[in-house]
């Protein structure tokens, strides 16, 4: 069964219809890939699964329930974890701070907790703080830890903006553009920690315009153009379909791949 | 005596100047009806203080109705866009203001009420009571202080330091909005309810006209000075504001000017606010990073080889 089912997904913005009726399956433990020119509604797609934005119909199940139209933090206790195309992170506090502010289940995250259970937090933080680094060593951002985020580069900010997500624990992960602004080498790198995560069980939808990457990595594609899914299945026979020439690459199959 | 008067009041500015950086040095929200809470607490002390009730009861209660109006602003107002969360605040307070004005019943209405001072009856000299109010004040000051300290560095801290710079980002990563705005809006509000009980336990009269916006818009003045999201810049702020407050009244009467300088103050103010929003637009003092102990781990690994 799947693990995230979106059915019949319309959203409108003004008399722009972004989404036309997208129904698209993630299988659990792998990596589906998105992709799709620029406008096609992508990452609207992926926010109204996370609920930033409400569809106007259809439905988003995980797991089995419905989770359509809930507010973004009830999604995150279902099980998911979002990384933006365009890194927003918390600029005036550390890296450190960015990171375990994504992690669930904190003890001293309410009032309450905050006041009187102090010793279990501080315990819980010494913890966290451990993970972050190992997340941040992965991600070669141990050295800028206890720097204010603001002070990291594009790329350093993309970098932490995924860091953040897996700190989360998630069950599955919706990804924007996670190699996008990052060095080729690390771009791979970020993909080979996603398939090692995958491997341990976790699911990905991942919107991506570096094809030579995602062919590699994915293991289900599929093509959206105009609001709608026009073509999906196994990377190997994405590419092997002109239709996906047509819409996205832009260039006969030969063309694309000489050189 | 006009010294520790003074004192007394700077007490009292500084616990409204913290209970507006909760609010906004931390979470981000333009509370522009700071006077209503403090009203809201100097009534609830004033008509609780008259029934009998002690001192303490008394305060608790200016904090619980304070916070509890805090709530009930909350419900509304923070479904809106910043900007708009301002005019509701602001309106608020004018909208408590008039209705006590109005309702004669409730609390004398527009002539006001008469409170009981905290220390009546114990046959104290008026110097030795000035000073038992210097002391009541500044202990709930050092209190509040030491507690928003610690609020702030907790993980709780942390959220509300995040919803101030990204709301939606903190969303994503799964904390409710509404329920940690509400929060800090409680919180800001009882502090503010503590201070507004303190004032009238002070003055020992309170009528609607003593919590005009200016009030406000003072407490703002004296945040924006010292430094947002730094306890100890909400404080010297107050001082600094209510030290120029006092202190123009006083050179009034020693130097002779062509102006009054009382007035002139607020001019000054004026323009103090524009050149250090422009040259140093983060205050006197700057927000410190967190500390939670997770940041002590940090520091361990990075050293480790």
């Amino acid at each position: 069964m799947a693990i995230l089912a979106v059915e019949n997904i319309c959203k409108s913005f003004g008399g722009l219809q972004v989404l036309k009726g997208v129904t698209l399956e993630a299988e659990e433990g792998q990596i589906t890939g998105l992709v799709g020119p620029n406008g096609s509604g992508k990452t609207t797609l992926l926010s109204t699964i996370f609920g930033l934005t409400k569809p106007d119909e259809g439905s988003v199940k995980f797991r089995g329930q419905t989770i359509t139209g809930l507010p973004p933090h009830r999604v995150y206790e279902a099980g998911l974890a979002f990384s933006f195309q365009l890194p927003r992170l918390i600029t005036q506090l550390t890296v450190l701070d960015n990171m375990i502010l994504a992690a669930r289940d904190q003890v001293g995250a309410g009032f309450s907790g905050a006041l009187f259970l102090r010793r279990r937090w501080r315990r819980q933080e010494t913890e966290l703080a451990q993970k972050a680094m190992s997340i941040l060593e992965l991600l070669g951002l141990v050295h800028l830890a206890l720097h204010p985020a603001g002070e990291l580069s594009g790329g350093q900010r993309k970098l932490l903006e995924i860091g953040r997500a897996l700190m989360s624990d998630p069950v599955m992960m919706l990804l924007d553009e996670p190699a996008a602004g990052v060095n080729p080498v690390l771009g791979r790198k970020i993909y080979q920690k996603l398939r090692t995560l995958r491997d341990q069980g976790l699911s990905f939808l991942i919107i991506e315009h570096k094809l030579e990457i995602l062919l590699d990595f994915a293991d289900r594609i599929y093509l959206m153009d105009f609001g709608q899914i026009v073509l999906s299945g196994a990377p190997k026979e994405v590419i092997e379909n002109p239709v996906f020439y047509a819409t996205y690459v832009g260039e006969t199959k030969d063309a694309a791949f000489s050189s | 005596m006009y010294l520790l008067d003074t004192l007394v009041f700077m007490g009292i500015f500084a616990l409204l100047s913290m209970s507006l950086n909760v609010e906004y040095g931390y979470t981000g929200l333009g509370n522009f009806g700071k006077v209503a809470f403090f009203m809201a607490g100097a009534y609830a002390y004033a008509v609780t203080a008259a029934l009998g009730w002690p001192v303490y009861l008394s305060l608790v209660m200016a904090a619980l109705i304070a916070g509890a109006l805090g709530a009930v602003v909350s419900l509304p107002a923070l479904r809106l866009r910043e900007d708009y969360l301002a005019i509701v605040t602001l309106s608020f307070g004018e909208i408590l203001r008039i209705f006590v004005k109005a309702e004669q019943w409730l609390a004398g209405g527009v002539w006001g009420k008469t409170v009981p001072s905290a220390f009546a009856g114990l046959g104290l000299s008026p110097k030795t009571m000035a000073w038992a109010n210097v002391l009541l004040v500044w202990a709930i000051l050092a209190g509040v202080f030491l507690f928003l300290h610690l609020l702030m560095n907790t993980p709780y801290g942390r959220v509300l330091r995040g919803i101030r710079e990204d709301d939606v980002a903190v969303q994503v990563l799964g904390k409710s909005l509404v329920s940690y705005k509400a929060q800090a809006l409680m919180v800001g509000s009882a502090i503010a309810g503590v201070a507004g009980g303190l004032f009238a336990q002070y003055i020992r009269f309170i009528d609607p006209y003593m919590f005009l916006p200016l009030v406000t818009f003072l407490v703002w003045v004296m945040l924006i000075l010292g430094g947002p999201a730094n306890h100890w810049g909400a404080l010297i702020g107050a001082l600094i504001v209510e030290f120029f407050n006092r202190g123009s009244r006083i050179v009034k009467d020693y130097i002779a000017l062509p102006f009054d300088p009382h007035n002139v103050q607020f001019v000054l103010f004026g323009l103090l606010i524009i050149f250090l929003l422009l040259y140093r637009p983060y205050g006197l003092f700057r927000e410190k990073p967190m500390r939670t102990g997770a940041e002590v781990e940090v520091s361990k690994w990075q050293s480790s080889p």
